[in-house]
């Protein structure tokens, strides 16, 4: 007990010593803070400080969140704002995602811009951003508080639809299919298997979904194990639907190691350089694009916006496309295939 | 006093790490607001490293802490939206993980089984019945009174930190009286050290070590409780790997793996120092090193290398690893 007492005295004793000097530090940087917004304020120039904006990713190793962080890169520089580019280490982290979130807010950032990982853990957290009077700017995926500035994401439920709608085509109304799910609570994915789940059911009757209870996980490693049981317990398998880059890369890898890829018709979601080799050699029948790049362009000019005072549009739609092998030459395809990442990320 | 001169290193580390932090972030480290939220983002690590602590002095090691706190966590969450009270529902995420605290024990204790074996076994179990009890997704129940339980801006305001951090700070007072000044805490380390002799000096050592699992499972528990707060919602994913970050804060806290030592206080330095790591390298500004002196030119040659924002996630990764390489290597000179 003893030891204990002593112990936590050593800390008290050195924490507050630090308070002290940090106080003092404190105090000094306030004081020049205050002189110099003073001396602006009497000269009547208005000292230009870029606003700092906190833009939070889901993840920062997937290539989706590549191109979005270039799209940002890009809305920073035509707002006239700098931007704090970080995500959680792994993807399905909650606690992780609301971490950054605390440490933008104790950075005092003046805006968040975040795609949250799931649409009630990070609530909490946003509503402690919202009471420091810091603007929050959602994107990617939705979120259960109406305390946003913007919502800036591709309508995921139309997403699921075109790729249905492919699905039947491709198919010609008849077959057997599975469909591999991303991760528990994902908003943005979940809206987009329900999409696809929907309008198989109500406009090709004749598909047969014989799975569509199967969760990926948040890593391609986890997708690819999932995609090659599912392979395996169905030999008799015409369709795979998977609902975003990760799961559709590791359906693709796991059909090709089976030799399953001439008789299973892949429709993904989302690009990435593999992917689209796959859409050329014929190992991806389709893939539903999004815009990333212009979806961190929006959020973060959005942002912006709010911060500047202007009223923005409470939804902004950054619509999604889709790419066959036979469209995906054209210009306007190609635009939101290779947008330019290497000019903006080094 | 042997065990105070043990607490020095990981202390003084975190008075370092500390320090480093204050200086090259000074308006957002050293602010009571990251303060509360650092305290915040600890007490699921400090409980899980408090429990811990008992099976790693008793020679043993549990590697299901992860899984019971998602376990535990699912379940008070399952509980409130059931309708019951959040009070029953905080209880039985305790109790769920006190439960698969005696499985530990009972495999380990009584059926013999390596620590390691068992552990990762239940470890297994208790992740799958998570996602199985939550219909493998994620549980969000409705708003309760215990919902302030780690809301890091507490209601009556001179309650300063989360209830949770208070209560975590009233159970490591609790447990390190325990294990320090108790004839339970003697038994423990005793057949940490030295299980036969301990056996002949009339130690129960079943009973004891199935104990220490029991007591780390209830831990577990309770420190799920706390994190399903934290999230507000049973995600059964939740916590995955904590089991290592846990181990790490008892290492770190200068507990002898093989057994026999090990400091409640050291292993919650541990935790802290673990956590301010990862607090402070999200907070660091390259650019605010310009009043300590630092040139333009090196800010800009640490932003070229690091980005803008702060120290990246794999720094932090091996910063840790290195913390835990050096806590081993302490242990083992003293040891020599």
């Amino acid at each position: 007990m003893i030891k204990m007492i002593n112990m936590i005295k050593m800390i008290n004793m050195t924490t507050s010593i630090h308070s002290a000097q940090s106080c003092r530090r404190w105090l000094a940087v306030m004081a020049c803070a205050m002189s110099f917004a003073g001396l602006s304020a009497i000269s009547g120039q208005q000292e230009k400080v870029r606003p700092l904006i906190a833009v939070i990713p889901k993840g920062t190793t997937h290539e989706f969140w590549k191109t979005v962080h270039a799209g940002a890169l890009k809305g920073a520089s035509e707002a006239g704002v700098d931007i704090l580019w970080k995500g959680p280490a792994r993807e399905d982290d909650r606690d992780d995602q609301i971490k950054v979130v605390e440490s933008a807010v104790s950075r005092q950032v003046q805006g968040i811009v975040i795609a949250p990982l799931d649409e009630q853990a990070l609530v909490p957290s946003l509503k402690e951003a919202a009471v420091a009077k810091i603007p929050v700017v959602i994107f990617d995926s939705g979120i259960k508080w109406d305390g946003r500035a913007s919502f800036v994401a591709t309508d995921n439920r139309r997403g699921g639809v075109l790729a249905a709608e492919e699905m039947g085509r491709i198919l010609a109304g008849k077959g057997r299919i599975v469909v591999m799910r991303y991760v528990e609570g994902s908003a943005s994915t979940a809206l987009r298997e329900d999409g696809f789940l929907a309008t198989i059911k109500e406009k090709f009757p004749g598909i047969v979904i014989v799975s569509s209870d199967q969760y990926g996980g948040a890593t391609v490693d986890s997708a690819y194990r999932v995609a090659e049981n599912l392979l395996n317990r169905f030999a008799d398998l015409n369709g795979m639907y998977a609902p975003n880059e990760p799961t559709t890369y590791a359906s693709m890898k796991a059909l090709k190691d089976l030799g399953r890829g001439t008789s299973v018709h892949l429709v993904g979601f989302d690009a990435s350089e593999k992917l689209v080799a796959g859409l050329r050699d014929g190992s991806v029948d389709a893939l539903v694009v999004q815009n990333p790049f212009r979806m961190g362009e929006l959020a973060v000019t959005t942002m912006a916006k709010v911060i500047r005072g202007e009223t923005v549009q409470r939804d902004v739609d950054t619509g999604c496309t889709l790419v066959t092998r036979h469209n995906i030459d054209e210009p306007a395809i190609r635009a939101v295939l290779e947008p330019p990442i290497a000019q903006w990320l080094k | 006093m042997n065990a105070l001169k043990r607490l020095v290193g990981p202390t003084a580390a975190l008075c370092a790490v500390v320090l480093v932090f204050s200086v090259i972030a000074p308006e957002s480290f050293c602010t009571f607001q990251n303060v509360r939220t650092l305290s915040a983002q600890s007490v699921v690590v400090v409980l899980g490293a408090i429990g811990m602590t008992f099976v790693v002095v008793g020679g043993g090691i549990d590697l299901s802490v992860g899984s019971v706190i998602a376990l535990s966590s699912v379940a008070t969450a399952l509980m409130i939206r059931s309708g019951f009270g959040s009070g029953a529902a905080c209880l039985v995420g305790c109790v769920v993980g006190l439960a698969i605290g005696c499985i530990n024990g009972f495999l380990v204790a009584s059926a013999r089984l390596p620590a390691f074996i068992a552990t990762l076994g239940t470890m297994g179990i208790a992740r799958g019945l998570a996602k199985w009890l939550a219909g493998q997704s994620t549980v969000y129940p409705p708003e309760e009174w215990t919902s302030s339980l780690m809301a890091k801006n507490p209601d009556p305001s001179w309650m300063l930190f989360a209830p949770g951090v208070w209560l975590t700070i009233a159970v490591a007072i609790a447990f390190g009286f325990i294990l320090s000044r108790t004839v339970f805490g003697a038994w423990v380390t005793a057949i940490g050290s030295n299980e036969s002799a301990a056996r002949l000096c009339g130690v129960p050592v079943a009973r004891v070590r199935w104990s220490t699992y029991a007591l780390c499972g209830l831990l577990a528990g309770v420190a799920g409780v706390l994190q399903f707060h934290r999230l507000s919602s049973g995600d059964p994913t939740t916590a995955t790997g904590k089991e290592l970050e846990v181990i790490a804060a008892v290492v770190i806290g200068g507990a002898a793996l093989s057994g026999g030592f090990g400091t409640v206080g050291g292993s919650i330095v541990g935790a802290i120092l673990m956590a301010v790591l990862a607090n402070g390298c999200n907070l660091v500004d390259w650019n605010s090193l310009g009043r300590w002196g630092v040139s333009a030119e090196v800010a800009e040659t640490l932003t070229t290398w690091f980005g803008s924002s702060g120290i990246p996630n794999y720094v932090q990764e091996i910063l840790v690893g290195a913390v835990i390489v050096v806590a081993a290597l302490a242990d083992r000179r003293r040891h020599r």
